[in-house]
């Protein structure tokens, strides 16, 4: 998918954020596929006519050229790569909700080809079907995964054996499921919902309503003190 | 050596200047205070009098000396139609037109989620105030069309629209005279998917 030639690395890549940079330029986080996160320099993409001005957005496929080892490479190139419908209203927060994520939890200079992927159909379907909690659930379950935390969904965490549907367990986010005891106030899952979760099977309401408490649970455990400002700032307009 | 205070006081004042780092701050102030004081003099007055002076407009936020600025006041705008920009400068752009004759609403700034700007940074409060005073029937959404700038439209917008308010945004597509051969690849996507029926 990538190609070096000269020093100057080519592939796809989306654009995670961006920030202004001297009088006109642009720094630029981008996810590639096959190099992970970068953090690129694109000297002169502010000025009115730049090429790349409006090309360097979040969510639009790209093909990026860059250089340089150190930790801020330099972008020389940027082409648009293929159409994803935009993203807007509650897709829009929810594709930022993403990019907040990754920013947040993965590393710089750290491959992930089958997260790059996940994300290129995760915004396809938010642009699609607009913001479902499905595909935000599925989304974050993938990111756990590729970055080395995936959830075990399916054995009790004490005595490693399948959970039973009609218990209530709480959720360790290293090691699973343990039944909750009775008068536990700790956030509690049913089985059935984990069942559910770990057999992507989406059909009851409920799998999906437990999935974001679990999930909310888990990412905040991940996420250490601070959390998402995509999250703080738009509480007053629910995410799903 | 040590800098005389005063000197070291204005040029850490100076780099409260965006763009400006410790190197040009102190250019900035060698350059006032040897070469050109009585310009150092009329930037202190101008930038006390505009401090005390300038303030934000009751009724668009914009920059004005008065109460309400002088747009605002003037009796041949349509009250009805409320636009809201980003920044001073995009409400010039559009009076620049001519094309339009309603009022409008300056959020001097926009959100930036990922960079922790939120929506206690504009005065969002003042704007539905404003926007339910009885008079506006349309609120015209022309913030910019760059990430921040539709994360801010559709912020407005839910805020306004469970109060019954009509909302528009500003159309997106081709420059006028442009062509197509000559267009950025995602203008002209989007312009095809935004196209407008020509029937009925």
């Amino acid at each position: 998918m990538s190609s070096e030639r000269g020093g100057k690395v080519r592939g796809p890549a989306y654009v995670l954020h961006t920030l202004p940079w001297r009088e006109t330029s642009l720094l630029v986080e981008v996810l590639t596929r096959d190099h992970g996160r970068l953090a690129l320099m694109a000297r002169g993409a502010r000025r009115p006519r730049s090429p790349v001005r409006g090309l360097l957005r979040a969510f639009q496929p790209l093909q990026l050229e860059w250089f340089g080892k150190a930790e801020l490479r330099t972008m020389s190139q940027a082409e648009w790569a293929t159409f994803q419908p935009l993203l807007d209203g509650q897709a829009l927060y929810c594709g930022l909700y993403l990019n907040e994520l990754m920013l947040r939890l993965l590393a710089r200079d750290d491959p992930h080809p089958g997260l790059y992927d996940a994300y290129a159909e995760t915004l396809m379907a938010l642009a699609a079907v607009g913001g479902e909690g499905v595909v935000l659930r599925r989304f974050e379950l993938r990111l756990l995964k590729e970055l080395g935390y995936g959830l075990q969904l399916t054995l009790d965490a004490d005595s490693a054996r399948p959970l039973d549907p009609a218990a209530w367990y709480t959720f360790d986010p290293e090691q699973g499921p343990r039944i909750a005891a009775a008068r536990s106030n700790a956030v509690q899952f049913s089985g059935r919902a984990l069942c559910a979760m770990a057999a992507d099977d989406w059909t009851e309401p409920t799998t999906a309503v437990q999935a974001k408490a679990l999930m909310r649970h888990v990412l905040a455990f991940h996420l250490g003190h601070q959390d998402l400002h995509t999250r703080k700032l738009f509480r007053e307009i629910t995410l799903p | 050596m040590r800098s005389p205070s005063g000197l070291e006081a204005l040029i850490d004042a100076l780099r409260c200047l965006p763009g400006v780092g410790p190197k040009s701050a102190q250019r900035m102030a060698f350059y006032l205070l040897q070469r050109d004081r009585p310009g150092a003099d009329r930037l202190a007055r101008a930038l006390s009098h505009a401090l005390t002076a300038v303030r934000h407009c009751n009724g668009c936020n914009n920059f004005t000396e008065q109460a309400s600025c002088e747009l605002c006041l003037s009796g041949d705008r349509d009250g009805t139609v409320l636009c809201v920009v980003e920044t001073p400068a995009d409400l010039l752009m559009i009076e620049q037109t001519h094309a339009y004759r309603g009022q409008y609403y300056v959020l001097m700034g926009r959100l930036s989620p990922l960079d922790g700007v939120g929506p206690e940074t504009l005065a969002l409060d003042r704007l539905v105030r404003r926007a339910l005073d009885g008079v506006v029937r349309e609120v015209v959404l022309a913030t910019n069309f760059t990430v921040e700038g539709e994360a801010t439209a559709h912020y407005i917008g839910e805020l306004l629209r469970p109060r019954g308010m009509k909302l528009s945004r500003i159309a997106r597509g081709l420059p006028v005279g442009g062509e197509l051969e000559y267009t950025d690849a995602g203008t002209v996507a989007q312009a095809l998917v935004e196209r407008r029926s020509l029937t009925g």
